[in-house]
């Protein structure tokens, strides 16, 4: 039997995904050495093809699109991850006392989860953001609110099953509380979906901010590829570059991220993979 | 070759002259507008939502109509006279011209329409006929305008467009406000009203008891509604599609439509209303009320870049409050020049006097730009702003709200820094001018007055003056010394005089033949 490791590392599909992710990672952390100026500096002339002074060229105010999708993964990716990681949070507290007490408890939470599972959920997030005025922060609490339900019903089915077990009730007749058996006993036994469903919930997040910020609904001081698309879209004829160039980035992002997402599956559930 | 261009240019001169007579106008034809976006009424007598005037223009008749230097001509009035006080104004009216119901129109019409609906209702109504204390109507054809104090903007207003005479037996029965004919109106114009079909278009058909004798030339109009800016673009460039204008097409779609040899892009026909960009800053916020940091900003505004690069050239540098359109009436005046080449050291000197250093970071200070949420242009301009105020140092910050939340802001709570704006000058400084500076304009929860806050007895005084001042040189001179007043003060930035680029089919001839352009009437319209 191969380890997880093993198991993970040696997928190609997974390599894959995570070149391009290390990438764009590395590309992110490192924006301000590879573009040191304010990604919205007008710094050439307007709408220059790439392969010029320029390598990806300017945008239609003379910017850099090179700092533009440098600076954009910054922001992207950070809003993804935060939104997800407080989704992932709050998702799992949800599912975790639902599943855990059970009865009236349970019932409140799930029929509140799906109250906010029915509401569409770009369109919810574009209602928050209307609310909320559009900013950076504002942007992380509308993604993580829209996106928390599926997290909570994953949790809750493994809390679930796994609340029955021996270990479980051994702790119980040992006389742990409560809490302490759920961080103890319970939640790293559900750790494995978590995982998967939060790596994938990364990818639509970047989705969804993507969308906002292509509506002009995304965070007006912060550079995106969203953004850089919604700016760029009505110069599709005349600077093909301006939506393209982005528009790979997101794609392949969101690509890499899914195959990784499968590959953590496949490697966790070992079982799951060879059906 | 220069011989033979001079040559081949006398020759097509010439050319152009012995056809001219023989391509009379034509009757027939079915013209096709773009309006964007669908008007939310057919009622110009009581909202100046600009789609409805580009569909009623065309239904409604006014008193007056202008010529492009703004002087007027004659319209439903025969002849007028002002008495040298100016506060008689006597209109001789057309006789034998009907309603399109049939009915007749009369000097009560006139009354009835100035008095009753626009004095009272309408947005700009209520200015324009501040100073009429009543219409007379000694007889059918005789309306007497008596006033207060002389008004002579109230002269420049009586377009079809801005004050449309309606039918008293119409809408004079019921409320106004709520009137069954809002969506389907009924004037004397060249078009008549026949249908209006929601989200796809209005139908207008020829009047055939037009008093003009022989026009409209046009057998019908059809206005549609298209919600997708390609599609517009795309309508007009397959010939679907005749004309569109007010930035019913991306700015840089008209480049590529300009290219075609079927159409034809003017910028004439906004004349009259003389659209200006700027910038509204809170002046009695710190630290804008200091005057020095108003004129830094002023001067660090790159206007060049901004009308190349976020209006693809569509737009003129400006010098004051007042549009270069009025400059053939005399009214108009240049201000402080802010576009010196050495622009960026003032408004650095002006900063450092002001008590803003540059920290260790190159930063002076922070502030909030709002952005007019008019759409992706604007958006642009805002970023182009806020990296020419970070060039002298100035950190902003970009703010993107929906319509109503900005309104509240700028104009209710005057919670902000400053915000981009577009007003118009429309006929007259009185009209359009005045509202952005004067203090009994500073109105709370009034939108697009005075919303900087700033005044000064002085220039208040001035306007006072050139309002009822009846001589137009004399009038000149007090707007030449408000403009140098109010741009020495800055509490608005005057950025440029926006250019709406009107796109036509060239089949179709005579269509922007008044400063209304496409609120103009299209009577003297033919097609080819």
């Amino acid at each position: 039997m191969k380890t997880f490791w093993q198991r993970f590392l040696l997928n190609p599909r997974v390599i894959i995904g995570l070149i391009w992710l290390g990438a764009v990672v590395l590309v992110a952390l490192l924006a301000d050495v590879l573009a040191p100026r304010d990604p919205f500096a007008i710094v050439g002339v307007p709408f220059a093809p790439p392969g010029g002074a320029h390598w990806l060229g300017t945008d239609s105010l003379g910017r850099d699109v090179l700092a533009g999708l440098a600076h954009g993964a910054r922001t992207t990716l950070l809003i993804a991850v935060l939104s997800t990681l407080a989704a992932v949070a709050f998702g799992t507290l949800v599912g975790a006392i639902a599943g855990y007490y059970g009865g009236l408890i349970d019932d409140i939470l799930m029929r509140a989860t799906e109250f906010f599972q029915t509401i569409p959920s770009f369109l919810f997030a574009i209602v928050l953001i209307a609310i909320l005025s559009s900013s950076a922060m504002n942007l992380v609490i509308a993604i993580s609110v829209v996106s928390w339900p599926p997290i909570t019903r994953v949790v809750r089915a493994e809390v679930l099953s796994v609340k029955s077990r021996e270990f479980v009730q051994a702790a119980v007749v040992a006389g742990q509380r409560d809490h302490a058996i759920l961080v103890s006993q319970v939640l790293p036994n559900t750790l494995s979906p978590l995982i998967v469903t939060g790596s994938l919930l990364v990818a639509t997040a970047i989705l969804i901010e993507s969308a906002l910020s292509f509506l002009g609904l995304g965070a007006p001081n912060q550079m995106s590829w969203g953004f850089m698309i919604g700016a760029g879209r009505s110069f599709l004829r005349d600077a093909w570059w301006l939506v393209t160039i982005p528009g790979v980035a997101i794609l392949l992002t969101v690509l890499s991220i899914n195959l990784i997402g499968e590959g953590l599956n496949d490697a966790l559930n070992p079982r799951l993979a060879e059906l | 070759m220069r011989a033979l261009t001079k040559s081949l240019i006398l020759m097509a001169a010439a050319i152009t002259m012995a056809c001219g007579p023989a391509h009379a106008q034509k009757s027939g034809g079915t013209l096709v507008q773009i309006t964007q976006p669908e008007p939310p009424n057919l009622a110009p007598y009581i909202s100046t939502s600009g789609p409805i005037g580009q569909v009623t223009a065309k239904v409604f008749d006014g008193l007056l109509e202008y010529d492009f230097d703004l002087k007027p001509k004659l319209g439903l009035a025969e002849s007028f006279t002002v008495s040298p006080d100016g506060k008689t104004v006597t209109f001789k009216l057309r006789r034998g011209v009907t309603f399109h119901d049939g009915k007749p129109f009369t000097s009560a019409d006139v009354q009835f329409t100035i008095m009753d609906v626009l004095k009272t209702n309408h947005p700009r109504g209520i200015a324009t006929f501040k100073e009429v204390t009543a219409v007379e109507t000694p007889d059918e054809t005789t309306a007497i305008f008596k006033l207060a104090n002389p008004a002579p903007y109230m002269m420049a207003a009586l377009s079809g467009y801005e004050s449309p005479i309606l039918p008293k037996h119409v809408y004079g029965v019921g409320d106004i406000k709520t009137h069954p004919n809002a969506n389907a109106p009924v004037g004397t114009g060249p078009f008549k009203f026949v249908e209006w079909r929601r989200g796809e278009f209005v139908r207008l058909d020829r009047n055939t008891t037009y008093w003009r004798q022989g026009r409209p030339f046009l057998d019908r109009i059809v206005v549609r509604f298209i919600a997708d800016a390609s599609t517009r673009t795309a309508a007009l460039e397959k010939g679907e599609a005749h004309i569109a204008g007010f930035g019913a097409v991306p700015y840089n779609d008209v480049r590529k439509l300009s290219a075609l040899p079927s159409v034809e892009v003017t910028t004439k026909g906004y004349e009259m209303i003389s659209p200006l960009v700027e910038m509204v800053i809170n002046t009695k916020k710190a630290p804008f009320d200091n005057v020095k940091v108003r004129q830094a900003i002023n001067y660090a505004l790159d206007r060049k870049f901004v009308i190349d690069n976020v209006w693809f050239g569509f737009g003129k540098a400006a010098v004051g409050p007042i549009s270069s359109n009025f400059e053939p009436s005399g009214l108009f005046g240049a201000g402080v020049d802010f576009t010196v080449p050495d622009r960026i050291e003032r408004a650095n000197k002006l900063l450092d006097e002001a008590g803003f250093p540059r920290k260790a970071d190159g930063t002076r200070f922070e502030m909030v730009h709002d952005i007019t949420p008019y759409g992706e242009e604007w958006q642009r301009f805002g970023e182009a702003v806020q990296q020419a105020l970070a060039a002298v140092g100035i950190k902003a910050t970009l703010r993107y709200e929906d319509v109503a939340k900005w309104l509240k802001r700028i104009y209710t709570d005057y919670d902000y820094d400053m915000s981009s704006n577009f007003l118009y000058n429309l006929a007259d400084p009185v009209l359009g001018v005045h509202r952005g500076f004067h203090s009994d304009r500073i109105k709370k929860g009034t939108v697009f007055v005075n919303g900087s806050q700033w005044s000064s007895p002085e220039t208040d005084a001035l306007m006072d003056k050139a309002t009822t001042e009846a001589d137009a040189a004399k009038r000149g001179a007090l707007y030449r010394e408000l403009v140098t007043k109010v741009t020495e003060a800055s509490p608005v930035i005057y950025v440029h005089e926006l250019k709406f680029p009107t796109i036509i089919n060239k089949q179709y001839k005579n269509l922007i033949d008044s400063p209304l352009g496409i609120y103009g009437n299209y009577a003297n319209a033919y097609r080819e």
